[in-house]
């Protein structure tokens, strides 16, 4: 469940402090680029900055502000890209969709809450690094992590397989039996749409529970002469 | 040709890799690209990325847009990862898909495999 950009305004440590990774829960760092300034849907960029990549959500800590940062877990990117064209943003940039969480309105009710309620309405966020040349390394920062985030299903894949050719697939159909078809656990787009009806089972026990193919042998016999 | 569902879509990547399709996401938007990689969770990697022809959605251009960021007249956006849970459909080239295979594919399929 996606649940958007929210305001961080807690930190650990002392100075400028970093984000409070949550270590409990396997969350850890992976990447720290300072000099970063954060732009979120249109509103004027917010400098200076640094960014923390950890392996479950995007963290940007502004460098002047203790009480000013912001958060998205990676389940909430729709995608990520990287933007040059100046007609777009002037700066290049980390382009990203954010999805934002169902809000109820009748929850909000003070001033003090509707800066968070502003920022889980925000659906993009650019993030400008000082230094354009380090975008393509974020972007593959931003792939492996978001890579690492897949949505929660009931049966756990270890194994992380991008297909980039043919040949690649051929060879896996002889090594691994499940990565050609993944077994899908999300019961929202079943083949057939029969929810989480599993047609084949239910024809494998139709067989069995049917008296009448038991005696087969002289039936069938004279089924073959019978038809031929 | 629009095909929904994960199994037969990362099935049919290896025709469809280097090739153009569009993806279009749940909150109605669409992208155009060439497809670099997939993997099993209908990640998907563009590249040349560029969004749809505008006036097909015009229901979607306001201010804080997708579209007000990336007009799709130029390829402003190269690489591109899109989140596979956002994922609605992936339009594939008509000419690269074998009608035959994608039959027998979604016959074992609800054999379950």
């Amino acid at each position: 469940m996606a649940t958007g950009l929210r305001l961080v305004t807690e930190r650990a440590g002392n100075g400028v402090g970093k984000p409070v990774i949550d270590t409990d829960n396997g969350e850890e760092l992976m990447l720290v680029h300072p000099g970063v300034s954060i732009v979120l849907g249109n509103r004027p960029p917010e400098f200076p900055g640094t960014l923390y990549i950890s392996n479950k959500q995007i963290w940007w800590l502004s460098d002047t502000d203790r009480a000013k940062g912001y958060a998205v877990d990676f389940l909430s990117v729709s995608l990520h890209a990287v933007s040059r064209d100046p007609e777009a943003y002037p700066s290049p940039c980390i382009f990203t969709q954010i999805e934002t969480p169902a809000v109820d309105d009748e929850l909000v009710d003070s001033d003090s809450e509707s800066e968070t309620l502003n920022l889980s309405k925000i659906t993009q966020m650019r993030l400008v690094p000082s230094d354009p040349s380090q975008l393509n390394m974020l972007f593959a920062i931003f792939c492996q992590c978001a890579e690492l985030n897949p949505d929660p299903t009931e049966e756990e894949e270890s194994v992380h397989n991008w297909i980039f050719s043919a040949d690649q697939l051929e060879d896996e159909d002889e090594e691994d039996e499940d990565s050609e078809w993944p077994v899908f656990q999300n019961p929202t787009h079943p083949i057939g749409a029969n929810g989480n009806h599993d047609l084949a089972h239910s024809v494998f026990q139709l067989q069995i529970n049917d008296q009448r193919f038991e005696d087969a042998e002289e039936m069938e016999q004279y089924d073959k002469n019978g038809h031929q | 040709m629009v095909i929904p569902g994960v199994q037969l879509f990362f099935s049919y990547f290896k025709d469809l890799v280097g090739r153009e399709v569009t993806v279009e996401l749940k909150n109605d938007l669409a992208i155009r690209g060439t497809l670099h990689s997939v993997d099993q969770y209908l990640n998907i990697k563009l590249e040349n990325t560029r969004v749809v022809d505008q006036d097909k959605y015009p229901h979607m251009v306001k201010p804080n847009s997708f579209f007000y960021f990336f007009p799709p007249s130029r390829l402003s956006v190269r690489n591109c990862f899109i989140r596979g849970s956002v994922v609605r459909y992936v339009q594939l080239p008509p000419e690269g898909v074998d009608v035959e295979l994608l039959h027998d594919a979604t016959r074992r399929e609800a054999r379950g495999g």
